[in-house]
């Protein structure tokens, strides 16, 4: 926000200053306050006047997590991206690795699960960039995980309630000798 | 998408002195299309093109979150029934093909690469290198249906179908796959099936009727087999008590349920896919035409998030379908 914004700030200083706001001139430097006293003015005199000022690329208060200025939200660097790549495919190709290994019963099914938790993690953080993202959005996105937990972990609590019912029609109905 | 242009300049013009922000958006803007008042893409109901952005990703957040909740139902679904029959699932990724899988899921982490890239482009109005990401996202997702088809093919030519056309043309020991890790199971199978064949023979000479026919063949016929010969053959289900036939090795009964799951998760993936490549192809169109700029790159963010989530949900299909131990 701080490098490319000032000169548009600037640029609309001269309209905003005839309104009030004496804090403007000290204001400028602090990102996160530098919004609030313009637009206390502005919703004084008319809306459209906020409108224009709003305008341009200046990221407002709540989403000015934009370090590189380009304006609406942040721009992912290419190393960044890159890399990212390249962790997903190592992460991958661990993951495909790892099955030769006998990890136990169900060793094996949360390795692989971990590995593709991290895999979802990298993606979520750095390719949806919800790490540079509103925290409304990642709110949301978590309530969505926590239900498909509930609706996971209910499922298989109540699936343990019945696997009694479960082995006794497969004793009667299995013709094989029981061990 | 015309109507709303027009709209929005004649509101820009109503508002009339836009003097301080005009050129703010013409230094920024590397093609003419944006530069001037509110902008070709600002739609009339929008105050700003932060507000627009804005509403518009909130909008494609809460789209994704109905479509994790909605993958959620299929995931459910198999991790109930894994937890009920895991030897179904065993049995049943001895036929899934985990390269090709493997191959998918690179093409898609590109693609996703790709796609994130692409955002960036459209923040920078690198209206070429957007057009070859997008062009490189869309081959991706080509790649991986075109993968996927073959994959299907040869489910379909092995039987290998939910319900009743579950007929699968081979055994799970004649695979290759399962060979490759269980030779001595394999071998032992494949002993016993002929043990038993032998036995139905003598059955249907009429004199062998009476003795031995519910003998089990593990214990009728050879000297105690190893753990390394019928471990694995249990655990797939193929003897033991899941077996669907207790007289010589078959395979786990209601296997074919796997296939349901794997057809409808994959599928609803595929769809989801085949959906995206519409999405990218129009996007391509618009890109390609110089639409998307430092203010307006609103649908290529949105396309690429909606792209991302296809490929987290493929993080998660790959290993628990293809990769199951």
């Amino acid at each position: 926000m701080a490098d490319s914004d000032k000169p548009e700030n600037a640029d609309k200083e001269p309209k905003s200053m005839q309104g009030s706001s004496e804090e403007q001139p000290p204001e400028p430097r602090e990102d996160a306050t530098a919004p609030n006293p313009k637009l206390e003015p502005t919703e004084q005199d008319e809306p459209e006047e906020a409108a224009r000022r709003d305008a341009p690329l200046v990221a407002d208060g709540h989403s000015g997590h934009d370090s590189h200025g380009h304006g609406l939200a942040h721009t992912m660097p290419i190393w960044m991206l890159v890399s990212v790549l390249a962790a997903l495919m190592g992460l991958t190709i661990l993951t495909v690795s790892v099955t030769s290994f006998d990890l136990g019963s169900q060793g094996n099914l949360v390795v692989a699960m971990v590995i593709a938790t991290i895999k979802a993690a990298l993606v979520v953080t750095f390719f949806m960039h919800l790490f540079w993202d509103k925290k409304f959005h990642l709110i949301l996105f978590m309530t969505a995980l926590l239900f498909v937990v509930l609706f996971l972990a209910m499922s298989i609590t109540d699936r343990g309630e019945y696997q009694r019912n479960i082995d006794l029609y497969q004793s009667t109905t299995s013709t094989t000798p029981s061990k | 998408m015309s109507e709303s242009t027009s709209q929005s300049a004649t509101t820009a013009a109503q508002k009339g002195g836009h003097g301080a922000p005009a050129p703010a958006h013409g230094g920024h803007d590397a093609h003419g299309a944006h530069g001037g008042h509110g902008g070709p893409h600002l739609a009339h109901h929008f105050d700003t093109y932060q507000q627009q952005f804005d509403a518009g990703k909130l909008g494609i957040w809460l789209f994704l979150l109905t479509e994790v909740l909605f993958f959620s139902g299929l995931f459910c679904a198999y991790t109930v029934y894994r937890g009920m029959h895991p030897e179904v699932f065993v049995y049943a990724h001895y036929f899934l093909n985990t390269t090709m899988g493997a191959i998918n899921t690179c093409v898609l982490l590109i693609s996703s690469l790709t796609a994130a890239w692409s955002v960036r482009n459209a923040q920078l109005a690198q209206r070429k290198l957007l057009v070859l990401n997008i062009v490189i996202t869309i081959a991706c997702a080509c790649t991986f249906m075109v993968v996927k088809f073959f994959e299907y093919e040869h489910k379909f030519h092995d039987g290998l179908l939910p319900g009743p056309a579950f007929h699968p043309t081979e055994q799970v020991w004649e695979l290759e796959s399962f060979k490759h890790k269980h030779p001595e199971a394999a071998e032992y199978a494949e002993k016993l099936t002929k043990a038993a064949e032998e036995k139905d023979k003598a059955k249907a000479a009429p004199v062998a009727v009476a003795a031995g026919s519910t003998v089990a063949p593990e214990t009728g016929v050879f000297e105690k087999p190893t753990e390394e010969q019928i471990e694995p053959l249990i655990k797939a289900g193929v003897i033991g008590p899941m077996a669907e036939d207790p007289t010589r090795p078959s395979k786990p009964r209601n296997a074919h349920v796997f296939f349901g799951i794997y057809f409808f998760m994959t599928g609803l993936h595929g769809i989801h896919v085949l959906g995206g490549i519409g999405v990218f192809i129009w996007l391509l169109l618009r890109a390609n035409k110089g639409e998307f700029g430092p203010k307006y790159f609103g649908p290529i963010d949105y396309a690429a998030l909606y792209w991302h989530l296809v490929d987290l949900i493929w993080i998660y299909l790959f290993p628990l379908l293809y990769l199951i131990h």
